[in-house]
């Protein structure tokens, strides 16, 4: 697996071998739980139907219909947004120099969530819209939280954190503003709904969408793993290692910043991924992003598509996904606190 | 010796605030050069306007004869390390991790170090007789351990030449001896031009083969530490009326002397 691997004629236990298989393991649950009746079963006999094209028994239509229409795509987006933002999470980290920050702090979620109000307070009611109005807003709030840091940057990652707070505040002002205005039957239960992130509105097209931007961007950052580990360690010894550690920031934020708020925008807010993941796999398999990265990717894949399953069995009404996320994600930090106590970064 | 690295009337401001005031240097290789002044006077400024890392206003650097500026920060990085004050990192990177970032300005922008750039970071930790380090947790050892270790990220990456901003800072009597010794012995055995900002002018003339006295961002000083290195110049240069007492090497162990007259 890496230089780590000390233990001579042993076959190196592979984190990112076992881990796919247990996503492959929990998909294949995840895709029967629900309030439609599906067993592990009749899935089965739906899918070699499918390979084999032989014409299913009538009684089956119907689930495949949900199957494919309904859970495929929301199964396949819970996988997408979970390791999209886990490794979001992860780059932002590094960036940052500071294992407390994930996309939020530059208001990136502020902004994608205050488009969405206004898309549902907006007449018509396009879900379209609401997407298209979340993600731009999301982009404009990232625009002024660089823009702000670059018109006063001396040290920038101070101030660009500082600069995402006062985005971060202004964006929650307007967004009180449309919540305070809106109608309080109809137009605020779909912003509060919003704002707890669901993947229940999910379909092929939002995965058409979605996917190839998230997919690209992982890929990408993929590819500069080894130089995360250099720009973590600050911006004089990644110049004095003959990187541009300026050039490399900017690029970095604004992929993650249009990844992030294309997931918000279909996704509404789920918290608390993009800040424990990355600890979850730096506590498994180290801190270096060559091995971390991956490992990052399928546990969040992994928490997302347990998490939304969750939400989806435990209750007919079915909880918003965020809240899960949140329930189970505060604690787990917790206890990664506790467990990583005195390794340097706390 | 041949000059490995040269100025020519570098100036730099802060804001407003001038720091370096028309700097000309030249540092020759297998040479141990010393960066002497008060704080704020442009130790560290100077140092990195020598890698390029802070532009200067006006003047150029040359790296064996090149201008820096037409080169790229990639290629100055292939000829010139640079070894900050240690601190703890920010994630919990092993010894090793550190080092072998040494071997970044060898590598395309998309690539991971192999076995020969692992193999490059463990033969630079036992040069500085600390293979034993290598899996260990960078944050959980001693001040003295960690620059060792980063020293070994700066051997890793060149040994042409090596700028250190204050090596000793924070290391204990024993350490601050073990790793300048250290230093001195790469300076020789590897040719490096080794140019170091130093708090302490009696080390200094126990190590240095050359001085430079930085005074406000003004040169008043340079050449041999004996011949630099008198009273005279160091009471004008740390503004206190200093006694010089006989040192190894015929040099001099200075010493402010209304120190001397308080402790008796």
């Amino acid at each position: 697996m890496s230089h780590h691997s000390q233990h001579p004629g042993r076959v190196p236990f592979s984190y990112p071998l076992a881990l796919s298989a247990l996503l492959l393991f929990f998909f294949a649950i995840s895709m029967t739980a629900g309030r439609y009746d599906i067993s592990m079963d009749d899935m089965w006999k739906i899918f070699s139907g499918t390979i084999n094209a032989t014409p299913l028994p009538p009684e089956l239509t119907s689930s495949k219909m949900v199957l494919v229409w309904i859970r495929l795509p929301r199964c396949l987006m819970a996988i997408l947004v979970g390791m999209g933002l886990s490794v979001s999470g992860a780059v932002y980290q590094a960036l940052f120099r500071n294992p407390l920050v994930s996309p939020d702090i530059l208001g990136v979620s502020a902004g994608c969530t205050l488009g969405a109000a206004l898309g549902i307070i907006l007449p018509g009611e396009s879900v379209s819209l609401v997407q298209f109005l979340s993600f731009i807003c999301g982009l404009i709030a990232v625009s002024m939280t660089l823009g702000i840091a670059r018109l006063i940057a001396i040290r920038p990652v101070v101030v660009m954190i500082l600069a995402g707070m006062v985005v971060l505040s202004f964006f929650n002002a307007l967004l009180m503003i449309l919540k305070y205005f809106s109608d309080p039957y109809d137009e605020l239960p779909g912003i509060v709904f919003w704002i707890m992130g669901s993947l229940t509105r999910v379909t092929w097209t939002n995965l058409a969408t979605a996917g190839p931007v998230v997919v690209m961007g992982i890929f990408i950052i993929m590819l500069f793993r080894f130089r995360l580990n250099i720009l973590s360690m600050g911006d004089t010894r990644a110049s004095s290692l003959g990187m541009n550690p300026l050039l490399f920031r900017i690029i970095l934020i604004i992929l993650t910043s249009v990844m992030v708020s294309v997931m918000v925008a279909t996704c509404g807010q789920i918290s608390w991924i993009a800040l424990i993941i990355p600890h979850m796999a730096r506590t498994l398999v180290g801190p270096r992003h060559e091995s971390m990265l991956p490992v990052t990717a399928l546990l969040g894949a992994l928490f997302m598509l347990a998490a939304d399953g969750a939400a989806r069995a435990m209750t007919t009404a079915e909880l918003p996904v965020g809240i899960i996320t949140a329930l189970t994600g505060a604690p787990v930090f917790g206890f990664l606190l506790y467990k990583n106590r005195g390794s340097g970064w706390l | 010796m041949a000059v490995a690295l040269e100025c020519r009337n570098l100036f730099f401001s802060h804001g407003n605030t001038p720091v370096l005031k028309g700097i000309s240097l030249a540092m020759k290789s297998s040479t141990f050069t010393a960066i002497l002044g008060r704080n704020g006077s442009g130790k560290t400024t100077l140092l990195h306007c020598l890698n390029g890392i802070r532009k200067a206003n006006s003047g150029t650097v040359h790296i064996k004869g090149t201008n820096i500026q037409t080169l790229s920060r990639k290629q100055v990085a292939q000829h010139i390390s640079l070894v900050i004050q240690e601190n703890p990192e920010v994630f919990p990177f092993t010894v090793l991790d550190v080092v072998v970032m040494g071997r970044a300005p060898f590598l395309g922008a998309t690539q991971v170090p192999g076995t020969r750039d692992y193999k490059l970071a463990k033969q630079a930790l036992e040069t500085l007789d600390v293979a034993h380090l290598a899996e260990v947790n960078f944050n959980r050892i001693s001040g003295g351990e960690r620059q060792m270790a980063l020293l070994a990220c700066a051997l890793v990456q060149t040994s042409d030449i090596m700028l250190l901003d204050e090596p000793t800072n924070h290391l204990d009597f024993k350490n601050q001896y073990l790793l300048l010794n250290k230093i001195k012995q790469l300076c020789r055995q590897s040719n490096t031009a080794v140019v170091a900002a130093m708090h302490d002018p009696n080390m200094a003339m126990l190590f240095a083969d050359e001085v430079i006295l930085l005074k406000k961002g003004v040169i008043f000083g340079t050449g041999p530490v004996r011949k630099v290195m008198t009273k005279a110049n160091m009471d004008q240069l740390y503004e206190t009326d200093t006694t010089a007492l006989p040192f190894v090497r015929d040099g001099h162990f200075f010493i402010p002397t209304d120190v001397i007259e308080t402790i008796g």
